[in-house]
């Protein structure tokens, strides 16, 4: 076992293998066909919507099983825009994320008083009447009831700095689609990133660990809630948008927007570390390949002898599985217990407090 | 008047199924103090086995009650493989537990059963002749028969809470499982059996939802388990009572919405003003109407 000082030039090694990692992860993948990008493109926008329920459920401890609802905003917001009012895509986004920020603040306002058990029910109702308030007789004018839109996306693919003019058809779009979505990853990554790290972000972990105890020590519980909410609201917001672009059809029916989205965002969460930063992605990224293999491994591969007899894809049952066995091993999910067994080579030791090093780089980082 | 009277008494036969598994759901929370997620599906699986045995020849009302007796065995084993070894690790873990269960069970109910909904067998007498009157008003032998096996069900219930041994056992280990195992009572044993029993009744519960269907499919259950699990979160989620009455009102006032504002909610909508009744009473009332307020210690 080695032991190494923080910021040394060991511990900026292991930093940089890491960053060289998903830097060449990221720019192998447009290079692929536009299939295998469009899988990783949705496997990102599911990460995009288990982030910011982390932010709410790991962080802050609030059961939500709301975040489809705010995902459908997301989805709507471009959709509606898009073909009803013929926005450009891009300008969509910042109006689905203002629309998530303010509806989350006010579903906050039940969770000043709610909690637990209760909050995560009233969540759950919101998540459940999201899908039949959108496909609302009353409101066809506006979401176009149950047949909803198609073809949402781009007239025209923009133009980009760096990464250049885009190839014609399927696979210039879903390049296309996979940079907006970095994009979007990357901005959302480092809002949560700074949210955590600071003072905002101690507060929320005040709040879960023991609630009585933050306020008594002096944490806004009502305006901090209200905030995170709208916060988490505005980010699966956008990931909905990216959603509405690259499937190109929102309607009712639509998997994320269904009570199911909020399960799925909750179990990528879990998989790959509650409360985490890296988790979530972790967790969406290999929820959502292993669950296309698996279908395809039993119906005519190497579990075909195990499930070969399920008339329906058994993928759900052995992930769910395999769900309940991550909860005894490492219910801190893959993330946490790559923590935990990477401790056991390698400790990184921090700097004493109160060094020059340490007060530089607290300003710095 | 006919139309009111109509509209109620089908509202009760209604609530009275949410009652019966908002019932399982308040039987498992005063226990272990978990929300069992997979309550809906495990009452899916439930219904399934009805009626996999009906088909096998079975007269519909044993294979309802063998349905039970497997849930209940299941549910018992849930709560000893799952629940007890998780709960010592944290609260967290149990709920993405049931929350996983939620999802293998729907699973594995499409695996076996196939996607496509099945036709179910009935009950009561269906043909169209099969009703008395009250006043104008029609009820249905297949609506009053749920409603009448709910009551007496939940009349079985609060017999077996206030005047066995085991009901003792059961409010003891609710109040205080400490002291409770202190005294003597085999707590683990109530546990299983709270669990045991809640699935029973949830198997039972999935068997009539099916049966006032007509069909069964994969989707059956979750709209009951969210009407059943407000109603739960209305009553306050350690008071049976506050259950029973709670299901009826969602029920009740889920078919008032739906006939007397047919053009504004409609049947699309008409769960819409019970959540929203829920949540209102939740900001005064966070704990439910019946609930008691948790005290917390810092």
């Amino acid at each position: 076992m080695w032991k190494i000082k923080e910021n040394s030039t060991a511990h900026w090694v292991i930093r940089a293998v890491g960053a060289a990692i998903v830097v060449a992860f990221v720019l192998w993948t447009p290079t692929r066909n536009y299939q295998a990008i469009g899988e990783i493109n949705d496997a990102l926008i599911i990460a995009l919507g288990a982030m910011s329920l982390n932010l709410v459920l790991g962080f802050a401890g609030q059961i939500s099983i709301g975040h489809s609802a705010f995902f459908g905003i997301g989805a709507y917001a471009t959709a509606i825009l898009v073909k009803k009012y013929e926005w450009s895509p891009g300008w969509t986004f910042y109006v689905g994320a203002v629309v998530a920020f303010v509806v989350g603040a006010v579903v906050a306002l039940p969770a000043l008083r709610i909690k637990g058990i209760y909050l995560a029910l009233v969540t759950l109702s919101i998540a459940f009447l999201f899908p039949k308030i959108v496909g609302w007789k009353k409101l066809e004018w506006l979401t176009a009831g149950q047949t909803g839109y198609d073809s949402v996306r781009y007239k025209q693919l923009p133009d980009w700095p760096i990464v250049g003019a885009f190839p014609k058809g399927q696979q210039g779009r879903a390049e296309f689609q996979f940079w907006l979505t970095m994009l979007i990853l990357v901005v959302s990554y480092l809002v949560i990133r700074g949210i955590v790290r600071s003072r905002a972000g101690r507060s929320l972990i005040a709040i879960r660990d023991n609630e009585t105890a933050a306020a008594v020590m002096g944490v806004n519980l009502a305006a901090t809630k209200t905030i995170v909410f709208g916060i988490s609201a505005a980010l699966c917001a956008l990931a909905g948008s990216l959603s509405a672009l690259r499937s190109g059809t929102v309607t009712p029916e639509s998997p994320n927007i269904q009570v199911l989205g909020s399960i799925v965002f909750l179990v990528a969460m879990i998989v790959g570390g509650t409360a985490t930063l890296w988790g979530p992605l972790v967790g969406a990224v290999f929820y959502f390949m292993l669950e296309r293999r698996l279908g395809d491994w039993s119906k005519d591969g190497p579990l075909e002898f195990v499930f070969g007899w399920a008339k329906t894809s058994p993928a759900t049952m052995i992930f769910a599985i395999l769900l309940i066995l991550l909860m005894f091993v490492a219910p801190q999910g893959i993330v946490g217990l790559i923590k935990r067994l990477s401790r056991k080579i390698v400790t990184i030791v921090p700097a004493p407090a109160g060094t020059a090093t340490a007060a530089a780089n607290d300003g710095a980082g | 008047m006919e139309r009111f009277l109509q509209t109620l008494l089908n509202g009760l036969s209604l609530g009275s199924v949410y009652s019966l598994l908002a019932l399982g759901l308040v039987v498992v929370y005063r226990g272990t103090g978990h929300l069992n997620f997979a309550q809906g599906e495990m009452a899916l699986t439930g219904a399934y086995l009805t009626y996999q045995f009906d088909r096998w020849g079975v007269p519909l009302l044993v294979a309802a009650l063998m349905a039970m007796i497997v849930a209940f065995f299941f549910g018992a084993a849930t709560e000893y493989f799952l629940v007890r070894p998780l709960g010592k690790k944290s609260p967290f873990a149990v709920f993405v537990a049931t929350i996983a269960l939620f999802l293998a069970l729907n699973a594995l109910d499409g695996a076996i059963w196939g996607g496509e909904a099945k036709v179910y067998p009935n009950f009561f007498p269906n043909k169209p002749e099969d009703f008395f009157s009250i006043g104008p008003a029609e009820w249905r032998w297949e609506s009053f028969g749920v409603f009448v096996v709910v009551l007496i069900l939940t009349g079985g219930f609060f017999a077996l809470f206030k005047y066995t041994k085991f009901g003792l056992a059961m409010r003891a280990v609710a109040s205080n499982p400490e002291s409770a195992k202190l005294v003597g009572i085999p707590t683990n044993i109530v546990l299983m059996a709270s669990w045991g029993l809640s699935a029973a009744v949830g198997a039972l519960g999935g068997s009539l939802v099916a049966s006032r269907n007509t069909n069964i499919s994969q989707v059956t259950m979750l709209v009951i388990f969210i009407a059943a699990s407000a109603a739960a979160t209305l009553g306050g989620f350690d008071s049976p009572g506050g259950a029973v009455i709670s299901g009826i009102i969602v029920g009740v006032l889920e078919l008032f919405s739906a006939e007397y504002s047919k053009e504004w909610i409609g049947q699309d909508l008409r769960i819409l003003p019970a959540f929203v009744l829920i949540i209102l009473v939740l900001l005064f009332k966070p704990s439910g109407l019946w609930g008691s307020a948790r005290i917390e210690r810092v």
